[in-house]
């Protein structure tokens, strides 16, 4: 029998490649903690690449050359995004400046006036009224400095900003490359099975990234027109509505929890701001949240989302939760692709090994 | 003189990949297409080696592409129900097989099996739908030449039938 084919050669090929695998996975448990940054910042360019993807496919197919079509791309979005964080981020520093200076004075005075008149005629207990306040104020201070820290160092994610579109432009550029250099290194037997299923994989994740993206963008951008109809109506209640919506839109990649946490920033700085007929407006920011709901649900995602990583509700609960308790808010909004993304190559392994004659 | 350190690693390199190119250029699926085509062909497709008595693909697995031979020989079998093959043909440098896949998914009518070490060029559905995509007119000129191919075995397959239906007719006259 040929040496190179006897089955103990195979079996102590496979335990070298068992043996390998594990050293890897120990290796990466070990550098992830220095790694963590720039496995974060791979990530993100490899979901931009693929939102980007058929943008400079289409310019290419236009006759530019690809590198020139994915500069031209990154550019535009790059300017949107120091534009947009050029315009936001000053007027959100000094909207929370004054936040905190109100929370500060007239508006915990009076909160603090009516809860203790409540709770002394219903539980004839003030004190827990102003304990309550008192928390609550302590609370709201830590987030806002929280959120004021966040924005100042905007100055250490211009690395980040720096990095990420260079990683992303050899990404689409050298896509091909990348999943040749891959491919090779298959062996023959499982050479068509891993091809075809590579590429149904990376089709449906394609399709669903963009499809969440253009989804996220569309309620972004009408919960801001939603938003400036009540600041038209209402005389100005709703501050940073632009900031809001689009965060609603961001936030809506998280299933069944992201219309709430979108909703709730536009109410809490609405009381925050305290104006006249505050009732009145949270009504209609209600509304607005809600009728954008609708749309999305109805309209919206139906057309854009991919059905190929549809999912029951329960398990996309479960994946939130424990994306949540891994990572936090980002962990939350990774928590549906990640899991769409391992449900779509299950399936399509399981397909694969159903259909190709193993040799 | 030659020097044998920058000879192994630039000049044997741009011999390999004019040797892909040559060998594309002279498949009729690709003969619409000019040298810069065909540089965007190389940069797509996958050379791989088999070894002697090594599957290519097997009957009925899901057809993903077509195969080049770039130095070899091919042999195509219909895997019978009781496990023995039915040799159909043999093919050899230069030769092409399983362009069909490049249209659809449909399961392989047959199996390639390399009949000695073999160096093969593959050529996928996927890749050529996204060449459509981004390359339209070198899209289009590679499915042309696919139809003219799949014409001309129509064609063929006509006439065979044509003969086989006279000959049956004849004979049945007695």
């Amino acid at each position: 029998m040929d040496k190179e084919t006897s089955p103990s050669s195979q079996v102590s090929k496979t335990i070298w490649r068992i043996f390998f695998i594990l050293l890897a996975m120990g290796f990466l448990f070990v550098v992830y903690p220095y790694i963590k940054t720039v496995f974060f910042m791979i990530i993100i360019s490899w979901l931009l690449a693929m939102i980007v993807n058929p943008l400079v496919d289409y310019l290419e197919s236009k006759g530019l050359n690809r590198a020139l079509a994915i500069v031209i791309v990154i550019f535009i979005i790059l300017g949107c995004i120091v534009g947009l964080m050029a315009l936001v981020v000053p007027a959100v520093m000094s909207a929370i400046d004054s936040l905190t200076t109100k929370l500060q004075t007239n508006l915990i005075k009076d909160l603090t006036v009516q809860l203790e008149q409540t709770f002394e005629k219903n539980f004839n207990n003030a004190a827990l009224a102003r304990d309550l306040i008192s928390k609550g104020e302590q609370l709201g201070g830590e987030m806002l400095v929280g959120i004021g820290q966040f924005l100042k160092n905007a100055g250490a994610y211009v690395a980040f900003i720096g990095i990420v579109p260079f990683l992303t432009f050899f990404m689409i550029k050298d896509k091909r490359l990348f999943k040749r250099m891959l491919i090779s290194q298959v062996p023959n037997r499982y050479f068509e099975l891993f091809l075809n299923v590579l590429q149904k994989v990376g089709n449906q994740v394609s399709k669903y990234i963009q499809g969440q993206a253009i989804d996220a963008l569309i309620v972004g951008l009408l919960s801001v027109i939603g938003l400036f109809i009540i600041n038209l109506v209402f005389d100005h209640p709703v501050p940073f509505s632009f900031f809001i919506g689009m965060l609603a839109g961001i936030a809506n990649l998280i299933p069944y929890l992201g219309p709430i946490v979108g909703a709730v920033p536009a109410i809490a700085l609405t009381v925050l701001n305290n104006p006249g007929n505050v009732g009145t407006v949270i009504v209609w920011i209600a509304v607005v949240f809600i009728l954008v709901q609708i749309i999305d649900n109805n309209v919206i995602s139906p057309l854009v989302v991919s059905k190929s990583v549809n999912m029951h509700p329960i398990t996309v609960v479960i994946a939130v939760v424990i994306g949540g308790n891994i990572g936090g808010m980002i962990g939350m909004l990774f928590a549906v692709p990640v899991w769409g993304i391992i449900k779509v190559t299950l399936k399509e392994v399981s397909w694969g090994l159903r259909s190709y004659k193993l040799r | 003189m030659k020097n044998p350190i920058w000879e192994n690693i630039v000049y044997r390199k741009k011999s390999e990949l004019s040797d892909t190119m040559q060998v594309l250029a002279k498949v009729p699926i690709f003969a619409d297409l000019d040298e810069k085509e065909i540089v965007e062909i190389e940069k797509i497709v996958h050379r791989r080696k088999y070894k002697k008595g090594e599957p290519i693909f097997r009957m009925g697995d899901p057809g993903l592409g077509m195969y080049i031979i770039v130095e070899g020989s091919v042999e195509i079998v219909e895997e019978l129900d009781n496990e023995e093959r039915k040799h159909l043909a043999d093919l050899g440098n230069g030769s092409f097989f399983g362009d069909l896949a490049l249209l659809d998914e449909s399961p392989r009518s047959a199996s390639a099996i390399a009949k000695v070490d073999c160096d093969i060029i593959g050529f996928f559905r996927p890749d050529l739908v996204d060449l459509l995509y981004r390359k339209p007119q070198q899209g289009i000129k590679i499915l042309w030449a696919l139809a003219r191919i799949i014409g001309e075995r129509l064609r063929r397959t006509n006439e065979q039938l044509t003969n086989l239906q006279r000959e049956v007719k004849v004979r049945k006259n007695g």
